[in-house]
């Protein structure tokens, strides 16, 4: 069995919750593993999907419609010039896409933050007091449409207690609010955060109180690994299996076509390469 | 025909302390930074900045202390971090933000620039954007009962944003294969009481005329035509030229302090007398190396 990374488990995994005819909204920017879990983990495995059982799944780079990324065909770098040349079907207005999430056609979206809560609701805005913050963050992007709208949300997100925990400082996007119906008593038209795929796990959210659970673990940690870099009370079912290491078959896609030559899961195009790896 | 050229000296005049100013460009793409260090030197105070998405124009803003406020989707210099003069702005409590998503703030452009006085959206719902009064007006939809949130639209008095090439009149021309995030800056364009654009160059009207599916805004939504060639600098301009990647970590290196950002300012903007001196400080060699078409 090859080896893989943490970056290619995490495609593998988000691939899995990929269907065809899914249209997926990814957005592009950052640098180093922010940009691995926020756009290279999300395109990997939309093109994953799209050889294996998603055909007919869409995914756009904001305006960059059905873009080309295969191995030579990637952006070389964040910038313009690259996005602009992209083999893509369209490059549309950006209004186009953002309407999209209104018209009820976006089907997934990908979030991520510097917080996220047992509730998947995300915080990329400020750390601290809000009207005092301790660190102020970038904003809203497209984050708080993503998770307003579409079908389904899928979160990427690194492992910590700094990261995952008990309420955010700000919710700059909405995942189950308070849980339980509250989302729904909101009036957001979106169904909510579906999964949530960290460097050290896979979990989803209880069916009725909405709470964060763990669904399995990724090889080469434990349950007690999790829960102690868990900021909160995850709920713990019975059994919790191991993640499925990406296939051989999956391994080849990336690194024969689709990634070849790490510009997406090493983050290379973005001038800083990186890694998600622990160990 | 009239004709709109100006000095950036003359079109920056009009903007007036307190004034809210619009901002094209999105990221650290097009925008027009060449105006932003004029206001800068006209030392503009009290500005409230609104735009869709923003980069190191908010945080040069901020860094000279023109801005009080400001409303936009996200500060940030992309892959080069944290805008981290916008930071201690905020952190300090001296720069205050209206949080508004990517659609939030293009609804309210194209609200303003469709001469309507609201536009409405679900978007902040149960989110903490809704701390914000701005948000406080939950309106129904009269057909289907839904519920929204209505927002504001944006009637600024300037609004700035860059073009490639512009006749006399102010009609702006941006070629076909560019970045479509920046569309936006058409409606924030038509939003606005008064438009000044910066292009790269003043071209022949005969240009414009042999084009006209080019036109990205039409003269008849322009006041002002400034000609300023790389006027986006250190940012990208569509497929034009890149983001100039060595100032930007010079930059960030700077902005780690206010004193040393100082010193930015001083060497880039204060003891600059006008936007050829400062490409002369970034030098042919820079210029040449971030040309793409």
């Amino acid at each position: 069995m090859a080896k893989y990374t943490t970056a290619e488990l995490m495609a593998s995994v988000v691939s899995k919750e990929l269907r065809d005819r899914d249209v997926c909204f990814i957005g592009i920017g950052s640098s180093g593993p922010a940009f691995i879990m926020a756009v290279a983990v999300p395109t990997v495995a939309a093109r994953l999907a799209q050889l294996q059982h998603a055909p007919n799944l869409h995914f756009m780079f904001g305006p960059v419609i059905d873009p080309i990324i295969d191995g030579d065909f990637a952006p070389k770098s964040t910038s313009e010039y690259w996005y602009v040349n992209l083999l893509s079907a369209a490059q549309v207005p950006l209004e186009d896409t953002l309407n999209l999430f209104k018209l009820n056609k976006m089907t997934v979206g990908f979030a991520s933050g510097a917080q996220v809560d047992k509730y998947g609701n995300c915080n990329i805005t400020a750390i601290g007091d809000y009207e005092k913050p301790k660190v102020r963050l970038v904003g809203t992007l497209a984050q708080t449409d993503i998770a307003c709208y579409s079908h389904r949300f899928i979160i990427t997100v690194k492992h910590d207690k700094k990261t995952l925990v008990e309420k955010v400082d700000f919710i700059t996007s909405a995942g189950y609010l308070d849980g339980g119906d509250s989302r729904k008593k909101a009036g957001l038209p979106g169904g909510g955060p579906s999964i949530v795929v960290s460097d050290m796990a896979v979990m989803d959210f209880h069916e009725t109180k909405k709470t964060m659970r763990l669904r399995s673990v990724h090889p080469g940690f434990t349950v007690d690994d999790v829960i102690k870099n868990t900021g909160f009370e995850l709920e713990i079912p019975d059994h919790v299996g191991q993640t499925p290491v990406p296939t051989e078959l999956e391994l080849g896609y990336i690194r024969n076509k689709i990634d070849p030559c790490g510009y997406w899961l090493k983050a290379r195009l973005t001038g800083e390469e990186a890694t998600l790896d622990r160990f | 025909m009239e004709n709109k050229v100006t000095s950036l000296q003359e079109a920056i005049s009009h903007i007036s302390d307190g004034d809210m100013v619009a901002l094209g460009g999105s990221l650290i793409r097009r925008h027009p930074m060449a105006a932003v260090y004029e206001i800068i030197r006209q030392r503009k105070k009290n500005l409230t900045v609104v735009a869709w998405s923003s980069g190191n124009d908010v945080d040069i803003l901020a860094a000279a202390g023109c801005i009080k406020e400001v409303q936009t989707s996200y500060v940030g210099l992309q892959n080069f971090g944290l805008a981290r003069n916008f930071r201690r702005s905020v952190e300090s409590g001296q720069v205050k933000v209206l949080e508004q998503s990517e659609s939030i703030a293009k609804e309210k452009f194209r609200a303003g620039g469709s001469g309507l006085t609201f536009a409405i959206t679900k978007t902040p719902l149960g989110t903490d954007l809704m701390r914000n009064p701005a948000y406080r007006h939950s309106v129904e939809c009269p057909f289907t009962g839904e519920r929204y949130v209505a927002i504001e639209a944006y009637k600024p008095d300037v609004a700035i944003i860059h073009g490639h090439y512009a006749d006399p009149e102010g009609n702006i021309h941006v070629p076909k294969r560019r970045m479509m995030d920046n569309e936006i800056d058409i409606l924030i364009a038509k939003s606005a009481k008064r438009v000044i654009v910066t292009v790269e160059k003043i071209v022949g009207r005969r240009f414009i005329l042999e084009r006209p599916h080019e036109t990205f805004l039409p003269g008849i939504f322009v006041d002002h035509v400034v000609e300023v060639p790389y006027g986006c600098h250190p940012n990208s301009c569509d497929a034009r030229y890149d983001y100039d990647e060595e100032h930007l970590k010079m930059y960030q290196e700077m902005a780690k302090s206010p004193e040393t950002f100082q010193k930015y300012l001083d060497e880039y903007v204060y003891s600059v007398k006008d936007h050829y001196e400062y490409l002369e400080k970034i030098g042919i060699r820079r210029l040449m190396a971030i040309t793409r078409e």
